[in-house]
């Protein structure tokens, strides 16, 4: 940059109302800051989603569970000493049998499937009930004759708090004269929970274990053991996994969370990047505004760009200094699209006119989240967008002749 | 000593039905501290003559010498003549409208890579001598049209330049600013030796150089 550029980009930042706030401008600013706020809110939102869906996802089920490799109960002797073996270890948050499978619920004429879990408590170890954070306040302790429902299940089946359901058990392996057997029970319901995962709070249906084993009709028995892991660890369940798995032996089997979400994962992840390319897109129409506001700006300035040729500059630093002015509006427009964009997410959030559909979304609330990675990336190809959007037109100068400037002021 | 030369320039514009031939076959020279002024009717080729000898425009024929070195618009060295050896001065003042007096009339130096403060300490004395010292930071659009052409005049003036053209300084102005326009260049002709060639209509202001021409459907002439 010579003493020439220095002293102009000096000027500009010193006077910009003046040097910066043009009509000529004004167009040009308002397609970078839509299309680039309209980028920012939709990878904002679509950050906040991921985000949001994770940790439901991964506050809502194990991250490792632990099940026996030929798909048997485990002894509740047997599931404790696993749990014990896993508790010594630093990541493990906790290590908790738990008994879990498929049924029926009916309300009356409504039937749904649902899935039953019971997990087994024992004081002074690392076994939790994971399902307590999600509970209405007021509700009642678990006995052998009640449960707690999702809130999605209370609604779809029309049950509150007090009321009953009717948990049935088809036993496949019981087939009678009159058909197929089936355990049924009914159950007060104690509480109602809500964890945001849409599946978890339409499906699940928490009871003791007692009372899970009654309707199974088996002993003191469990599924499996379910690891929750510190959060610094959640990322690495797979190769913890595996280490598991070697440790305890081929009876069992260490399965991390990533199995089942993996591939949801890989695909909002495509998702929001394809989302990104595509409003990229937008910023790239701005662009073509910018080059009708470069032509305009050029046509505005030619007496000056006739002058400063006349008293010796150089096409390079004349464009350079144009190049300056309007790259500096252009930045400023792509960063007050990137507030207008965080704004615009924070309102979308905070509406009441639409919410997300928990059955197709898995979860049913909007969120937002301001990556400082994702706004570099988008201060960084908008720039680039823009910048060669001004660069192109700027060429013109070169054709420019000083005479023809001069004769027509 | 002489500045500037030029030697069988000939100038013509071809448009698809004839070829007008502006300028036949000039010759000129010019010496330090020479004032010249040029005189002729609309469309008589003055502008371009001036632009040639100025290595704005490009001759068809013939050569300009500056400082005995033969050069021409389309010189590698031509941007750095205009702004070492050369001032201008038009007759619309050509300031940019987005800087200050004193910012205007720093321009050539600071394409001449002097320091900021050194430019524009410069730009003010000469403008203080112009008698422009209230109007310093002013804007173009804030000053008056003869203040205006001083601003453009000291802007020519500011890298000390051999030589200053002027194509019709006072075109724009009202007598009493073109008198004090006139009597500028008288003086810093005078006082400081500076070489000038004005192009002008006004036949009486033009007298007051030291050699007149007259361009003549291409020729110039002395009278």
């Amino acid at each position: 940059m010579n003493k020439l550029e220095s002293f102009f980009l000096r000027t500009y930042v010193k006077h910009p109302k003046r040097n910066l706030m043009r009509f000529s401008f004004v167009f040009m600013v308002l397609g970078i800051v839509l299309s680039v706020a309209i980028l920012s809110a939709g990878l904002n939102l679509f950050e906040g989603y991921e985000r949001t869906l994770k940790t439901v996802l991964l506050d809502s089920f194990a991250h490792i569970n632990l099940i026996s490799s030929f798909n048997e109960y485990m002894e509740k002797d047997r599931a404790l000493d696993i749990s014990k073996q896993m508790s010594d270890k630093d990541e493990i948050i906790s290590a908790t049998p738990c008994l879990s499978y498929s049924a029926m619920v009916r309300n009356e004429d409504k039937v749904r499937g649902a899935m039953i879990r019971a997990y087994l408590q024992v004081p002074g170890t690392k076994t939790e009930a994971p399902y307590l954070k999600y509970l209405s306040p007021g509700y009642d302790g678990l006995n052998e004759g009640s449960v707690y429902i999702g809130h999605y299940m209370a609604k779809e089946l029309g049950l509150a708090r007090g009321d009953s359901i009717t948990v049935i058990y088809p036993q496949l392996d019981r087939i009678s004269m009159l058909g197929l057997m089936s355990s049924e029970h009914s159950f007060a319901i104690a509480g109602i929970y809500r964890s945001g995962y849409y599946e978890y709070d339409r499906s699940v249906l928490i009871t003791t274990p007692t009372a899970a084993q009654s309707l199974l009709m088996i002993g003191d028995e469990y599924t499996k053991v379910e690891l929750r892991l510190k959060p610094a660890y959640v990322d690495k369940a797979k190769t913890l996994a595996d280490q598991y798995s070697a440790q305890l032996g081929h009876s069992i089997v260490a399965q991390p969370w990533t199995i089942s979400s993996e591939g949801l994962f890989r695909l909002i992840k495509m998702e929001k990047w394809l989302i990104f390319i595509i409003f990229s897109f937008l910023v790239l129409i701005a662009g073509i505004n910018v080059i009708s506001a470069v032509i305009t700006i050029i046509y505005d300035k030619k007496n000056e760009i006739a002058v400063l040729k006349t008293v010796g500059a150089s096409q390079s630093s004349i464009k350079r200094l144009l190049f300056f002015r309007i790259a500096l509006v252009g930045i400023f427009s792509i960063i007050l699209g990137q507030i207008t964009g965080a704004l615009l997410s924070l309102f979308i959030v905070n509406q009441n006119i639409y919410s997300l559909k928990g059955e197709v979304y898995f979860i049913d609330r909007l969120a937002i989240h301001v990556s400082p990675l994702n706004q570099l990336v988008i201060l960084a190809v908008s720039s680039a967008l823009i910048l060669l959007c001004i660069l192109v037109p700027l060429r013109r100068i070169d054709r420019m002749q000083i005479i023809e400037l001069l004769r027509n002021p | 000593m002489q500045i500037l030369a030029a030697r069988h320039l000939a100038k013509s514009y071809t448009d698809s039905a004839q070829t007008i031939e502006v300028l036949k076959d000039i010759n000129l020279e010019l010496n330090s501290a020479d004032l010249v002024s040029i005189t002729g009717k609309s469309g008589s080729g003055k502008s371009t003559l001036l632009h040639i000898l100025g290595l704005l425009d490009m001759q068809n024929k013939g050569s300009v010498l500056i400082n005995g070195e033969e050069v021409s618009a389309s010189s590698k060295s031509a941007a750095k003549i205009r702004n070492q050896d050369l001032g201008f001065v038009f007759q619309f003042h050509y300031l940019i409208e987005d800087l200050t007096a004193e910012e205007n009339v720093a321009l050539p130096l600071l394409i001449d890579g002097m320091s900021h403060q050194k430019s524009l300490a410069r730009a003010r004395e000469l403008l203080c001598g112009f008698g422009l010292g209230e109007r310093l930071k002013h804007y173009s659009n804030q000053l008056s049209g003869g203040e205006q052409q001083r601003v453009s005049l000291a802007r020519a003036l500011v890298n000390e330049p051999k030589l200053v053209l002027a194509d019709e300084p006072t075109g724009n102005l009202d007598p009493d600013n073109s008198l004090e326009i006139w009597n500028t260049i008288l003086r810093l002709n005078k006082d400081l030796g500076q070489a000038f060639i004005v192009i002008t209509h006004d036949h009486e202001a033009a007298k007051m150089a030291h050699v007149t021409y007259e361009l003549d459907h291409g020729v110039l002439k002395p009278n």
